[in-house]
């Protein structure tokens, strides 16, 4: 006996999913459609690991003091990156040989380490760092204390997919931040890093790099840049969006640019889908 | 190791290693990064096997008890892996979430309850051969542990994406479901063969269901199902994206279930379905 559900108990798109392969173009058109904004009012800000954490006190203090001066006045979702020491994981799994699932695994440790930093110093004001299995209650910790902090790498793990060239795990810290604003509908995804945004090369490397105010993801895709500031997945991931199709770029080096980019000012780099 | 570096010169702490003070995101240094090293097989005599849930669990004791016979038969040489499918339990809350306007990453979520439930029922039913459905919390960590002291371990097929799943390119089924996530396993574990198992003898050329001229195709490539346009296809699209950037396990069978007497020399990798490759 089949045990496929009843007719009489499916609406019109639930027969059409259960009878239909998810493989079908017609099907998943179907499945097309408004999404709700889960947490409109909500900023996911990802601090730098190498840009931001592992320069100490002087970027991460200021960078602190702002955000708590901003608390009165906007939610944060705050995902922390990974940076130096997973560089060194890295560069030891790949000389082993290891998997680039496990480096995924490795990559998270030290996301969640930079995690763990932030959120002593931010704990007086009563905000919490969650893993994802505590991602539940974060909308209550929105409402009570404006924000959280997680790591933002995305909880892969072993699962980790493949580069399509190399062993690096394509999927960072700055892919699982913009997967929570996307996912979430929040109000913005803004990555705080050590250079004013996005430029034409790297200017730590390049002297006559040039600076993008405001790209699309299709011309940046042109351009073809041999260094780009946020991983390449988020603008992949961009284009299939339907809530976060922007993300900006900020120095948070430099003290106001937060407060800035979340009172809605242009400072920084917009990269949009559109 | 030598010594840390601790200025560098550029106001960043820097630790000496191969990717000290670079960008991630340089093309030349990920082109480096490791194309020419062998990776490390963790697990490379078990077998991952996806075992379906529309097609082969929903359909009760008919497909499943010849199907769990037939593993529980194999589970005496080998090691197995194998991972459920949610089938119409899965379907019918992505209808209701979408109804509800909830997102990708949501239904991700929602759907890996189902494919858990299924990973249950099958452990039910190997418990007998010493198998039983691990935790998904746990499992990755474990599974080298588990598969030496088990003869194999049953687990929800589902990646742990959930709220971090992909928006797809056309509506918003989650891409990344339990086939795929069967595949990363068998992927991350340089396991030994990766098999899915349907109820049907592999792919067509069209839907079989739909269409009585329909052509078996025993074997395939990546590049030229994409070139012949075919939608109709038994397993998570995504794997198309997935196999050609395959480090250690490159290719899948599949397998009819309703035809248990071929799960076997599936496992062992002999030719009795259709094999895609990268």
């Amino acid at each position: 006996m089949s045990h496929s559900m009843n007719g009489d108990v499916l609406t019109d798109l639930g027969r059409i999913l259960v009878d239909g392969s998810l493989t079908d173009p017609n099907v998943k058109q179907q499945t097309a459609g408004p999404v709700a904004e889960i947490l409109p009012e909500a900023n996911v800000i990802k601090i730098g690991g190498q840009s931001m954490i592992d320069r100490g006190r002087s970027a991460v203090f200021p960078i602190m003091d702002e955000i708590v001066q901003n608390l009165e006045h906007h939610q944060m979702i705050l995902g922390t990156g990974a940076g130096t020491r997973a560089r060194h994981a890295y560069s030891v799994a790949l000389d082993l040989g290891l998997p680039t699932g496990v480096m995924g695994v490795l990559g998270t440790f030290v996301s969640m380490q930079n995690a763990r930093m932030l959120h002593y110093l931010l704990a007086k004001h009563g905000i919490p760092f969650i893993e994802p299995i505590q991602f539940p209650q974060l909308p209550l910790y929105l409402v009570e204390r404006k924000a959280v902090i997680f790591f933002g790498m995305p909880p892969y793990t072993f699962w980790q997919q493949n580069p399509d060239i190399g062993r690096i795990p394509p999927h960072r810290t700055d892919t699982g931040s913009y997967l929570v604003s996307e996912v979430f509908g929040a109000r913005s995804m803004i990555y705080v890093k050590d250079e004013d945004g996005l430029y034409t090369a790297d200017p730590k490397k390049d002297k006559n790099a040039k600076f993008i105010p405001k790209i699309t993801v299709d011309e940046l895709e042109e351009m073809d840049l041999q260094d780009v500031v946020v991983e390449r997945a988020v603008l992949r991931l961009m284009k299939n969006a339907q809530n976060r199709r922007s993300i900006r770029i900020i120095n948070g080096l430099k003290p106001g640019n937060l407060t800035r980019a979340l009172a809605g000012e242009d400072v920084g780099t917009l990269i949009t889908a559109d | 190791m030598s010594e840390d570096n601790p200025s560098g010169g550029d106001g960043r702490h820097h630790m000496d290693s191969l990717l000290m003070r670079e960008s991630l995101l340089d093309k030349d240094l990920v082109a480096q990064s490791g194309e020419n090293i062998d990776v490390v097989r963790m697990l490379p005599d078990a077998r991952v096997v996806k075992v379906g849930g529309r097609s082969i669990i929903d359909q009760g004791r008919k497909a499943l008890f010849p199907v769990a016979d037939a593993l529980g038969e194999a589970l005496a040489e080998r090691q197995l892996i194998i991972g459920t499918g949610g089938g119409a339990r899965s379907r019918h809350v992505f209808s209701i979430g979408l109804d509800l306007a909830l997102p990708t990453g949501v239904l991700a979520q929602l759907a890996i309850a189902d494919a858990l439930g299924n990973a249950h029922i099958l452990g039910t039913l190997l418990a007998p051969h010493g198998v039983v459905a691990i935790p998904p919390e746990i499992f990755g960590h474990l599974l080298p542990f588990f598969v030496r002291g088990a003869p194999g371990v049953i687990f929800n097929g589902d990646p742990p994406y959930q709220i971090w799943e992909h928006p797809p390119p056309v509506g918003r089924i989650p891409p990344h479901r339990t086939d795929a996530g069967s595949y990363l396993t068998a992927e991350c574990f340089g396991c030994k063969t990766f098999t899915l198992i349907k109820d049907v003898d592999g792919l067509y050329t069209s839907d079989p269901r739909t269409n009585s001229g329909a052509e078996l195709i025993k074997e395939i490539s990546v590049g030229e199902i994409q070139k012949r346009g075919i939608e109709s296809l038994p397993f998570d699209e995504v794997l198309l994206e997935l196999l050609p950037k395959a480090r250690l396990v490159d290719r899948f069978q599949i397998v009819n279930g309703l035809k248990p007497e071929l799960i076997i020399p599936a496992l062992d990798g002999e030719h009795v379905g259709t094999i895609v490759h990268a």
